[in-house]
């Protein structure tokens, strides 16, 4: 394919211009981002060497070589076996004297001093007999000691449904969200969402169906454990093997009698992960993770087995059922261990030493390079250069004012000989009149600025009100709590808005804390968040906070009045508990009864301690500004959706409060950064990040943006009905204008508050608008396009392409660039056809079609 | 216009090059599968076998290594290859396939447009257009292909162990051998064709009660017939002991009828997930009278019809059958419900039956041509039960929905609801103008038949009241719990007069 692609591309323009748009085509994602290549005749020279998908093949595992260690460590440091069932991993750690730290667990031999206390099977040490003795851990000349007692040997000991079951059928995925744990169930069985509802489950495993999915007479028999043995057909396919230790635990409960804990029976408090965040150098590049349960009658159990793993970067190190991690390439991932509601994280940074890898200790503009460039150094991957001049005019104009600079202005900057000239330009565009309709665009978008929601007249005063903001630059904690705040009619004080795009008070919780929390917390309206620490509880105790704001109709049709009941209690509908207002890491409220809630939500907001309002936003603008947030998606923080730079996103929002929540100000340091004027051109070293900001991310431009671009170029504009002429995609107040090429590229319908709404994947209908759709076609035909009024006015070809490539790429063509252009509209025999040809083609670059 | 169709025709090219490109990229993924095992099945399950494991061997990681050990292999798969006798569809192919493939390519699902449920389906080819089966040309046959190709992404079954060399050798000799069907009917459901094998005998002595999912007493109401594992148990009724054990039942049993002169005892049951039997037992000498048919899941209820000639079953297979007892031939099939059929019931003239599903519906059936009457979607969840009232006019039905409601047949409106269960209604009985019903509340229901009052909940079990059964000639009701509890019951005084666990063998000290 890439041969093909390759002679394609050298053979015309066009042909270059149909291969790469097959890639928009397909693409998907970063990978297909990543085959993006800029300028079509540059990409043969390139080589297509981006083409290639990240590695996929697994690093076999190395044998652990345990060498010279200083010291060893071991985890647990004492075993206290309460009951026959306990069992218990013993982690070994080695330290070298160069700082390294290795996992030593399967280069480590165990031995216990006396067999009738405790016994080592296959590197488990289990229970024999009541009494004291130690297990020895040995590595290399090293030994360790670990203190074991057991005490209660005989008495019997029930599996326990809770704690041992309900983890099983986790683990295994059987409750999973599209398995038996979905709302309607598979198959007629359904369990409840990882496990949140022992109550309903233990009916449905044992009694439903007169008692069919279990057999007491032949506990192996049960249809509960043929069915993912696939020993009987399962939709599911096999989701156990019988030497499983989920396996053993369900047949032996059955066996027991599928019977409910008796009362009082100890349930998990805590988890704990051994080791919690940890650094590599390669050849070191495995972990046995230990995992331990703390229980509510003071035992700790060894739960590795029950616990489940999600590695937050797959492509860095996987993690296996039994929670043995292997690091495939270099780079941090972060562990999720969920065993039932409990959930813990280790950061596990895996370094290797590059062949050829040197440091060129790139100059720093400012704190984010830094940052960024001591995490870069530290993972041996290497920045980009920086952009050329061409390429940050058209990224800067297109980031901070969302369209192309026009000829003029590309060579105004092009031919300044400032040194400051970048900064300057920011600075400009900063200032520009176009800044704040741009940004309105975004905040519109989650505001859900849209007819059906808040009528015709109030689109127009709520878009009004964001601009006005973004123009005045508003602080943003001012920004929030005007909206959070707000009372009254919509349409004398647009930020009321706010109450009218939400209309129910679950609306509001889930709206507030997406904007301004990052949290997603709608599963956890009905159940426990599967992947985050948010209970149901907590959901109600922000629902609290929005529970007495109450809307009324007005004789206008158009308005709706905004106010607060005196009164008011959110109940939690499962446990019927009436919720007080609750904030993260602050707690329960108690707030005095006639106060408006809103105020002390407001004041906990935006006050400066806040961990989640500041980071929020500086992501979200980081997100804008590279394309990629620092953690993404951007309003999606979870501690299984770890932050690709920690450090960065606190430094950031921390001189984002310092500086007044000025969010200009946060754009012009990272506008200034070396990080974000990197070339989007990647190196031998930094061909496989997608998420350290080595390098500038292609994407495609908006829909607003592209559509405005498409219009710029042609010199053909868009008219949208209701609006004035000359008004540009991305000044829309809401997408009501029925325009189906927005609509393809992703223009949000506005239903959610989610970032996600606004889709950036490609499909095969953006490729088919471009290739052949009416408004493409239509600007190129159109009689004022740009080609054809150059032509007329008597300019050359040559003089014609030259601006075109202007408008479209902010540069010149390069000589074959040029040479293919006009050998095409020689060879077309009808000059018009043949410029509009050219015309085509560049608007089918991915060069016009990305940012870059 | 011009422009428009030269760039069509470049985006159609451009388009087709990446889905070429694309489709070359696959069989890097293939990886050769690891050692096949053996598909374990065991086809006589040592019911009694000791299970009970030091539990901290369950902690090693291994604890299967005790159970799974050397099963036999399938009878089909251990034929040598050799041997001069043809390959047999129905005793060779059609268990694999009910084994292994009917799970996502059955009668309610079909996994890239294919089916094999029959013979006639599984020879149609699904959405790849291509021959499953050419005879005489294992080459050309798409099923022997994805059984045994090397990626693991189309190899089929999908996500489970492939077949064993020797069951690959044995559809790679059918197809060679002409690939022939050797039943009658190539519309006939496989289940139904793959030649029976015995079922396994009941234990010795029960390790656990097993829950009392059937009940039924002998017209003169002397015994009382309840369903055990793999077997039907006969108890006198004067003293509550054990009269006769009925063998070669299927696993588990939830639905007993006796014919009115006593002389059939019939039993719907089956294998949770794995096969249902509708049969007809000699209730004294304890021998089978006939199997009627076979289904693909449990069988979950029967009833013989007013005149005795008919008898339906209702099964998880989503199917009502009506067999004609003394030929023991199928009369109708009746595929209306779209899940499990729970009860089944004949209106007192024997022209209409009525039906209760998961659901959620329960429907009234011509008892001669098995057309749909009437529908009634009343309840909010499974219908467990449904009988006519004497009268035909009336329908009660219980359902997991805690209620019982009353509606009329003729257009399926709802008359009344009876409320009170503290759970799942599992079996509603008319006997001489009242209501007898059982529900996971733990007791049992009298309710006048008249204006639905409730005359006395009946309280005594410990656990759910699966199963009920009264018998107004010796005023004896019975009643079978989760537990393995059966009572039986004074119903002149709605007093307890016997009780014993319905598990020949049981020790109190298992039962705790």
């Amino acid at each position: 394919m890439q041969g093909i692609m390759n002679n394609l591309v050298r053979a015309t323009v066009l042909l270059a211009i149909v291969a790469s748009l097959s890639t928009v085509a397909r693409a998907e994602s970063s990978a297909a981002t990543k085959a993006m290549s800029m300028k079509s005749a540059d990409a043969a020279g390139m080589g297509m060497d981006s083409m290639s998908m990240r590695a996929t093949e697994t690093k076999s595992i190395a044998p652990i070589v345990v060498g010279k260690p200083t010291r060893i460590e071991v985890k647990p440091e004492m075993i206290l076996f309460a009951t026959p069932m306990q069992y218990m991993n013993i982690v070994v750690s080695g330290f070298y004297a160069d700082g390294r730290v290795q996992d030593l667990t399967r280069v480590a031999t165990l031995a216990t001093a006396d067999a009738r206390v405790a016994r080592i099977q296959e590197g488990i040490v289990l229970p024999v007999g009541d009494g004291k003795t130690s297990v020895t851990v040995s590595v290399g000349d090293f030994k360790a000691s670990i203190p074991v007692e057991t005490v209660g040997h005989g008495k019997p000991e029930q599996v326990s449904f809770l704690n041992s079951v309900q983890a099983a059928l986790t683990k295994q995925g059987c409750n999973q969200g599209a398995c038996h744990g979905s709302p309607s169930g598979k198959g007629g069985f359904r369990l409840s969402l990882r496990a949140y509802d022992p109550v309903l489950d233990i009916e449905t495993l044992v009694r439903e169906a007169y008692t069919r999915r279990i057999d007491l007479m032949d506990p192996a028999g049960s249809l509960l454990l043929l069915k993912p043995l696939m020993e009987v057909a399962h939709g599911g396919g096999r989701r156990i093997k019988k030497d499983d230790y989920s396996y053993g635990m369900l047949r032996d409960w059955i066996a027991q009698g599928a019977k409910v804990d008796a009362d009082g029976a100890a349930t998990c408090v805590k988890i704990e992960v051994y080791p919690k965040n940890r650094e590599y150098l390669r050849p070191a590049h495995v972990q046995q993770l230990l995992v331990l349960g703390h229980y509510s009658d003071g035992s700790v159990r060894d739960i590795t087995k029950l616990a489940d793993y999600l590695s937050s970067d797959e492509a860095v190190a996987t993690v296996d059922p039994d929670g043995f991690v292997v690091s495939r390439e270099r780079g941090e991932t972060t562990v999720l261990v969920r065993y039932l509601d409990k959930m813990e994280t280790t950061a596990l940074t895996f370094l290797e030493n590059v062949p050829g890898f040197q440091w060129s200790n790139p100059p720093e503009s400012n704190f984010i390079d830094k940052f960024v460039f001591e995490k870069l150094k530290r993972l041996q991957i290497a920045p980009s250069e920086v952009c050329n001049d061409e390429e940050f005019v058209r990224r800067v104009y297109l980031d901070v004012i969302g369209r192309l600079p026009t000829i003029a202005e590309t060579e105004a900057f092009l031919t300044n000989k400032a040194s400051e000239k970048r900064s300057l330009l920011i600075e400009q565009l900063l200032a520009s009149d176009e800044f704040p309709s741009f940004w309105a665009l975004k905040w519109a978008d989650l505001l859900r600025v849209r007819k059906t929601k808040i009528s015709e007249p109030g689109v127009h005063k709520f878009h009004h009100w964001i601009e006005q903001a973004v123009r005045e630059n508003m602080p943003y904690d001012e920004f929030a709590r005007r909206l959070v705040t707000a009372s009254g009619s919509t349409l004398s004080n647009p930020a009321a808005n706010f109450y009218r795009t939400s209309a129910d008070v679950n609306d509001c919780t889930e709206t507030a804390s997406q904007l301004f929390l990052g949290v997603r917390i709608q599963c956890a309206k009905c159940h426990n968040h599967p992947f985050e620490r948010w209970t149901q509880d907590n959901y109600y105790g922000i629902a609290a906070f929005f529970q007495r704001v109450q809307r009324k109709k007005t004789t206008d049709a158009d308005d709706l009045v905004v106010w607060t009941a005196r009164t008011g209690e959110t109940t939690q509908p499962r446990t019927g508990k009436t919720m007080k207002p609750w904030a993260p890491l602050k707690g329960e409220l108690d707030l005095p009864g006639e106060d408006d809630r809103r105020d002390a939500f407001a004041a906990w907001l935006t006050d400066p301690n806040n961990p989640f309002f500041a980071k929020v936003e500086v992501n979200r603008i980081w997100g804008h500004l590279t394309g990629r947030g620092i953690i993404e998606p951007v309003d999606d923080f979870r501690e299984s959706n770890p932050a690709a730079h920690p450090a960065l996103l606190e430094a950031l929002a921390k001189d984002f409060v310092a500086h007044g929540y000025d969010r200009k100000h946060v754009m012009r340091t990272i506008l200034n950064s070396r990080t974000y004027q990197l070339s989007s051109r990647r190196n031998e070293f930094n061909k496989d990040d997608v998420k350290y900001f080595s390098h500038s991310k292609t994407r495609m431009l908006s829909a607003e943006q592209l559509l405005d671009a498409i219009c710029q170029v042609t010199g053909v504009p868009e008219k949208y009905a209701g609006l004035p002429a000359g008004t540009r995609a991305v000044e829309l107040p809401s997408p009501d204008v029925d325009n189906y090429f927005l609509k393809v590229f992703g223009q949000p319908a506005r239903e959610t508050a989610c970032a996600c709404e606004r889709a950036g994947e490609s499909n095969l209908s953006q490729a088919l608008q471009m290739i052949n759709g009416p408004l493409v076609h239509g600007k190129i035909k159109d009689e004022k396009n740009r080609a054809r009024v150059l032509a007329a006015s008597g300019k050359s070809h040559s003089d014609v392409i030259k601006e075109l490539y202007l408008a479209a790429f902010c540069r010149v063509p390069s000589a074959p660039e040029l040479k293919a252009a006009l050998d095409h509209i020689a060879k077309s025999g009808d000059a018009q056809r043949g410029l509009e040809d050219v015309c085509w083609a560049i608007l089918n670059t991915n060069e016009f079609l990305f940012q870059h | 216009m011009q422009v428009a169709c030269r760039y069509l025709c470049l985006a159609v090219a451009s388009v087709m090059f990446v889905s070429s490109a694309g489709a070359a990229d696959t069989p890097a993924k293939s990886q050769a599968k690891s050692e096949a095992k053996p598909a374990a099945k065991a086809e006589a399950k040592p019911a009694a076998k000791a299970e009970t494991k030091p539990a901290a061997a369950a902690a090693t990681s291994k604890p299967a290594a005790t159970t799974s050990a050397a099963k036999p292999t399938p009878v089909a798969a251990a034929k040598p290859t050799g041997t001069a006798k043809p390959v047999s569809f129905k005793a060779d192919i059609a268990p694999l396939l009910v084994k292994n493939c009917l799970a996502c390519h059955g009668a309610s699902d079909a996994k890239g447009d294919y089916q094999l449920h029959t013979f006639t389906a599984f020879s149609k080819p699904g959405s790849s257009g291509l021959a499953p089966v050419t005879a005489g040309k294992p080459g050309d046959s798409e099923v022997l292909r994805l059984l045994t190709s090397e990626d693991s992404e189309e190899r089929m079954p999908k996500d489970g162990d492939p077949l064993t060399k020797d069951q690959i050798a044995l559809v790679t000799r059918w197809i060679n051998e002409g690939a022939k069907y050797d039943a009658a009917d190539a519309k006939a459901d496989l289940v139904s064709i793959v030649p029976r094998k015995p079922h396994p005998n009941p234990p010795e002595a029960y390790r656990a009660a097993v829950p009392v999912t059937a009940l039924a007493f002998s017209p003169d109401g002397k015994e009382l017939a309840i369903g055990g594992y793999y077997e039907i148990t006969i108890w006198n009724t004067a003293d509550g002991k054990l009269l006769r054990r009925i063998k070669d039942v299927e696993q588990r049993t939830f639905g007993l009828a006796y014919s009115a002169d006593g002389k059939l005892l019939a039993a719907a049951g089956g294998t949770p997930g794995v096969s249902g039997e509708a049969a007809l037992y000699d209730p004294a000498k304890g021998t089978v009278v006939r199997r009627l048919g076979t289904m693909a899941d449990v069988a979950l209820g029967c009833s013989f019809s007013p005149d005795g000639k008919q008898i339906a079953f209702c099964s998880a297979d989503r199917s009502i059958r009506t067999y004609d007892v003394a030929s023991g031939k199928e009369s109708l099939l009746i595929e209306d419900h779209a899940d499990w059929v729970m009860t089944i019931a004949w209106s007192a003239d024997g022209a209409k039956l009525v039906s209760g599903a998961r659901d959620k519906t329960s429907k009234v059936f011509d008892a001669k041509t098995g057309d749909s009457l009437t529908t009634y979607p009343g309840h909010s969840e499974t219908v467990l039960s449904a009988v006519f009232a004497p009268d035909g006019k009336t329908v009660l039905s219980g359902g997991a929905d805690k209620k019982i409601h009353v509606w009329n047949p003729a257009d399926g409106k709802q008359s009344a609801t009876i409320a009170g269960f503290g759970g799942e209604v599992y079996r509603v009985q008319i006997v001489d103008n009242e209501i007898w019903s059982c529900s996971a509340d733990k007791t049992a229901k009298r309710h006048k038949l008249a204006d639905r009052a409730l005359i006395q909940s009946l309280t005594g079990h410990a656990d759910y009241v699966f199963s009920l059964a009264v018998h107004p000639g010796t005023k004896r009701l019975a009643t079978g719990g989760f537990d393995g509890e059966v009572k039986l019951w004074d119903t002149a005084t709605n007093k307890p007069i016997l009780s014993f666990r319905a598990a020949p063998g049981l020790t109190i000290a298992a039962a705790k």
